[in-house]
């Protein structure tokens, strides 16, 4: 059995189970797996942009933001199908995306992180200040019979379940193949060694911000299938798009920084997460944000690599692959089987 | 004339409050490289810490000494125990950043647990009046200023800030033990050669930095009157915030930035009605432009790369 | 070496334990109330609530002897302290079905509930109750007391399709008064608009050229207060001179104070909430201010006050409970049986310390306690019924509320529960709100005194 051969067969055994999913669960449990879905949009975006571009930024939850209340009024207040504003919130998301990638080029690392949380902190409260929504409150909430299933034979839960899981791994298949090209192979430079990607006729700038705006257009899109999902853009909760910005990077992390399935198995964990740790301790429902807590700090002790990452090492040593060299004393060379966060290594 | 200072004063009130949290900020990443994210809850449970002690009748002045040296205890533990396995040189930093996430929350929610869930009055180791019904009293007067007036408040968490730069500044330039942290912090395996105790250096830069994050948490929640869950995760982004604009490595920059922070904000919400409840986007504004300008911050030392 | 290489597939086990266990498959759910086909319900009840677009049928009759309801508020983090109105609520259902149950229609049920946390997120309210009644609203009767507008909002449609009753609200929101939403009924809490309307006439009385200054948050909150309150004073000489608002959330208000405080006014609306609250009263002493001042009835909290200290001395408010911090009813029967109750049943809780003096407990018995009237006075179990019933409260009352307060809602003129009220006074040094004045009554007057598009947000 070689590597090809087991990750085709895992990769359609995959397939299967999440295509099957709609038809075996309970919509309660759907919807769980949809919003798991569009998280792991989010996080991929994330990961395009601090995985493979090295740009920190706490401030996704709000392009996903941005794109949530996009498609809602788009929706609520124009009468759009909801389908048609999922470009138009990934536009408009890509467009925050370039204002704040452009300054991005000057600002790094902590201070990067700092906007970028200021973005996260003043997006709710701009949100309050100027989106009327229903009942008076910053929420927009479109009625759920714009959301009808397109297809009659599939439950309103299962369409979109389906329809939102499709679009994921469409966007999955995108960021595949874009890591593996130029562009993918300058971002990775740009990452690595800014300043050596520069002198060989790589255009920093322009790779940083168009991340930036790439990944700022994914959290968009996954704004707005979660209003399809969860039928309405918040804006209330003064603290949420920071929130929804540091569980992308606990996705992101969890699951495996700079790989492409890592933010989807990310994604899934944290939702699963969340859900086993609310109010786990009858009587002490205080110290639910402990546990999950704790569960994370457990989860990066165990796996610094990630989910993924770590897959990857248990795959590399059960079916090594051919030709590797022997570390014999006195090889020359770096040794090939240190993991090294390329993409070629990687599970599809 | 009387308002505009009124304004400027306030600002300054709660600049000190940020830049007291931004200073143990600061510290911790002087002498790991690392920003702490959850240095706010670290400090709320320290307050939690101080008040508790005051419950059992003990001066609220020696209870937040206790609670400083218990909370040093507590910060080189977490050094050792839940931040070193993953900042071995080669593993991610992003790594850390979830361990601090989930340090957050747990302190959080512990807190509540031992503590209490909801705001507890917090007494004020400054001169304060007292009345009936009132169980901490109100800050005395420190000083006049035209029509308005300074309170003690203002002013002893002034003197603080200025004590702590001081000291920060002597330990890290003037003595041994802060040119072993400095070391540490720049070359852990060079300074490992030369005999210094890198791993007793990490924990001691944790413990300094928990026992300033002590101080400073239980000043804000005398400041506010109460100490309650919700009391430091707004102003851990006002430090982050301070730290930014004043440049991570620096004390004087933390407490400067913490100031023009806070005055900004202050300065928006009185004078421009437009932006009315997104005042925060000015300081922000601010910080962003000294950034494009120097990129870090305005006390920051600039970072040469090396190709 | 060796022990490393067991962690990497030892925690992957783990997470595929994590993940199966996570299943349940479809069709699994086991139903019970509220299900299947009764006949249609008994009795001649004149439905004002349209049945035809329900997708479950809200005349079938709850099915073996025990009503399920379901909540969903905070019981974590910051906003955790309100999950003590549940304390409340849950310390009077537990004794209900002690003693026999609920009598609906002559036979007994009990009342059985479940609830989830929030953390105040309406996302995850929506989740909750959407989890909790089941997509077919076939999990629960009816969901009870869930905390926030902005969740409430959020679960209104839901529920609304459903046609599952969703009852005492804990806010004081006018949009409980929408038309559109029949399903849906507020709490005791007054309406913000009548708070307003209290401090107008206050002023009308004894300030009739008053110059006030307003604090609110930047919402529908805050919102209701300023419009309701301008409407109140239409035509009278009091004025408005400044307005300043502050974000939710924010537990320092100290600036917008100040400038309040430049203003010149003679008067303070404090609509500021939890701890915002008690900052901007002693911002105001800071700023040497002495302007009349009402605080929110939401302030009304013992933890509050006591932050506000001196500042807070001669604060009004209004309110239709009994503090349980006043001592004029230290002895009041009803008052010693309500604690009694409470630390019989409930002193342990979500892990969060007993303090009998903290109102809002008293207010989710007092809940309770009208939801069980409203129960016992329905004409059949079935969630119609039940639904007419409470809209047609005829002037319920509660031992543990002031004398003379009832509660009246009828139908679509008058979906407000909480409207007569009587004037309290902070007390600094005693430490609590004392009654002043009659009793006010604005029963059914809410609608006429509350801004049209406030109501049908």
């Amino acid at each position: 059995m070689n590597r090809t051969t087991v990750r085709v067969v895992v990769g359609v055994l995959v397939a299967i189970a999440v295509l099957y999913a709609p038809y075996y669960f309970e919509p309660v449990w759907n919807r769980e797996l949809s919003r798991a879905a569009y998280f792991a949009i989010a996080a991929m975006g994330l990961n395009l942009l601090t995985g493979f571009n090295g740009q920190i930024s706490i401030g996704h939850g709000a392009f996903f933001g941005v794109g949530a209340f996009t498609s809602a009024i788009l929706v609520d207040t124009h009468g759009w199908s909801f389908e048609a504003t999922i470009p138009a919130a990934a536009v408009l998301a890509a467009v925050v995306g370039v204002l704040v990638g452009i300054p991005a080029l000057r600002v790094k690392g902590l201070h990067l992180a700092l906007v970028t949380l200021g973005l996260a902190v003043l997006f709710p409260r701009v949100g309050q200040k100027y989106i009327d929504g229903a009942g008076g409150v910053a929420l927009v909430r479109p009625k759920r019979r714009e959301f009808d299933s397109l297809l009659s034979f599939l439950a309103d839960d299962q369409w979109q379940y389906l329809e939102t899981v499709l679009i994921a791994a469409l966007l999955f298949l995108l960021a595949w193949n874009l890591v593996r090209s130029r562009v993918g192979r300058a971002m990775i430079a740009v990452r690595d060694q800014e300043v050596a990607a520069s002198t060989v006729g790589i255009n920093v700038a322009r790779v940083k911000v168009g991340t930036f705006a790439l990944s700022a257009a994914y959290a968009g899109i996954a704004g707005a299938l979660s209003v399809m999902i969860d039928r309405a853009a918040d804006a209330t909760n003064p603290l949420l798009a920071f929130r929804n910005s540091i569980e992308f990077l606990v996705a992101v992390v969890i699951g495996g920084t700079a790989t492409i399935t890592g933010p989807a198995v990310g994604a899934l964990i944290l939702v699963l997460l969340r859900l086993h740790t609310d109010g786990l301790i009858e009587g002490k429902e205080v110290l639910s944000p402990a546990i999950f807590g704790a569960a994370l700090i457990t989860m990066i002790y165990v796996l610094p690599e990630g989910i993924v990452g770590g897959l990857g090492k248990l795959f590399g040593r059960l079916f090594p692959a051919r030709a590797a060299v022997p570390a014999t004393a006195g090889a020359a060379g770096p040794d090939p089987s240190t993991t090294t966060t390329t993409p070629t290594e990687e599970e599809p | 004339m009387d308002l505009f200072i009124r304004y400027i004063l306030i600002g300054i009130g709660n600049g000190a409050v940020s830049a007291a949290l931004a200073l143990a900020l600061v510290l911790i990443y002087r002498t790991t490289g690392l920003l702490n994210l959850a240095q706010g809850e670290m400090a709320l449970f320290s307050a939690y810490l101080s008040w508790w002690f005051t419950t059992h009748g003990v001066p609220i002045g020696l209870a937040i000494a206790f609670s400083i040296l218990l909370s040093m205890i507590g910060g080189a533990v977490i050094e050792r125990v839940l931040i070193r396995p993953v900042t071995a040189p080669g593993k991610s930093h992003l790594n850390v950043l979830i361990v601090m996430l989930g340090m957050f929350l747990a302190i959080n929610a512990i807190s509540q647990l031992l503590f209490s869930t909801d705001a507890e009055p917090m007494p004020k180791p400054w001169p304060s009046v007292s009345s009936p019904g009132d169980p901490v009293g109100r800050s005395a007067r420190l000083l006049d200023i035209g029509n308005t007036s300074i309170s003690w408040a203002v002013g002893a968490l002034a003197l603080t800030l200025i004590g702590l730069c001081l000291f920060l500044y002597l330990l890290l330039q003037k003595t041994k033990l802060g040119l072993a942290l400095r070391a540490v912090a720049s070359n852990p395996a060079s300074a490992r050669m030369v005999g210094i105790n890198t791993s007793a250096m990490l924990m001691v830069g944790w413990a300094l930095a928990a026992g300033i994050g002590a101080l400073a948490g239980s000043m804000v929640a005398a400041d506010r009157g109460s100490v309650s869950p919700g009391l430091m995760t707004v102003v851990l982004v006002y430090a982050f915030a301070a730290a930014a604009l004043g440049g991570f490595d620096s004390p004087v920059g933390a407490v400067v930035g913490g100031m023009i922070v806070a005055i900004a904000e202050s300065l928006t919400i009185g004078y421009v009605d437009a932006l009315s409840t997104i005042e925060l986007v000015v300081p922000f504004a601010l910080i962003l432009l000294v950034l494009l300008v120097r990129p870090t911050g305005l006390f920051g030392r600039r970072v040469v790369e090396r190709v | 070496m060796n022990r490393s290489r067991w962690r990497g597939p030892l925690a992957l086990f783990a997470v595929a334990m994590l993940l199966m266990s996570s299943c349940s498959s479809r069709g699994d759910d086991s139903s019970d109330d509220g299900g299947d086909g009764g006949d249609g319900g008994n009795g001649d009840v004149e439905s004002s609530i349209d049945i035809d677009d329900c997708e479950t049928d809200p005349t079938a009759e709850i099915e073996g002897d025990t009503i399920k309801l379901v909540s969903s508020y905070p019981q974590s983090e910051l906003v955790g302290a309100f999950a003590e109105i549940a304390r409340g609520w849950a310390a009077y259902f537990d004794k209900v079905n002690e003693e026999g149950g609920v009598e609906i229609a002559g036979k007994s049920y009990q009342i059985e509930f479940e609830d989830k946390d929030d953390v105040y997120n309406p996302q995850q309210t929506a989740s909750n109750i959407e989890e909790l009644v089941g997509a077919d609203g076939s999990n629960a009767f009816a969901v009870f007391s869930v905390v926030g507008t902005a969740n409430n909002i959020n679960v209104r449609d839901f529920l609304g399709e459903l046609c599952v009753p969703n009852l005492f609200a804990a806010t004081g929101s006018v949009a409980w008064g929408n038309p559109d939403y029949p399903w849906l009924l507020g709490s005791t809490l007054a309406p913000y608009t009548l708070e307003a309307q209290a401090f107008a006439d206050y002023l009308k009385e004894n300030q009739p050229e008053a110059k006030v200054a307003m604090l609110v948050q930047n919402d529908e909150f805050g919102a209701t207060y300023e419009q309701g309150f301008r409407q109140a004073i239409e035509g009278t000489d009091i004025e408005v001179v400044a307005v300043e608002e502050y974000p939710s959330g924010a537990d320092e208000v100290s600036t917008q104070v100040a400038s309040l405080a430049a203003s010149d006014a003679d008067a303070f609306f404090n609509g500021a909430t939890l701890l915002a609250c008690p900052d901007a009263l002693t911002s105001k002493q800071d700023e040497g201010w002495e302007p009349t001042t009402w605080v929110s009835a939401t302030c009304i909290s013992k933890t509050l006050m006591i932050l506000a200290g001196a500042a807070g001395d001669g604060a009004l408010s209004f309110t239709n409970l009994k503090d349980p911090l006043n001592p004029a009813y230290a002895d009041d029967p009803a008052m010693v049986a309500f604690k009694e109750t409470v630390e019989q049943y409930r002193t342990d809780f979500k892990g969060r310390a007993l303090d009998l003096e903290n109102a809002i407990i008293l207010y989710g018995y007092v809940q309770a306690e009208i939801f069980v009237q409203a129960l016992e006075a329905a004409e059949a179990p079935t969630r119609l019924a039940v639904m007419e019933s409470v809209h047609n409260i005829d002037g319920f009352t509660s031992d543990l509320a002031i004398d003379g307060v009832s509660f009246t809602t009828s139908g679509g003129d008058d979906p407000f529960l909480g409207e007569s009220l009587r004037l309290v006074q902070y007390d600094a040094a005693a430490g609590h709100f004392s009654e002043i004045g009659e009793l006010q009554d604005w029963e059914g007057e809410t609608l006429s005194l509350t801004p049209e598009d406030l109501v049908n947000a």
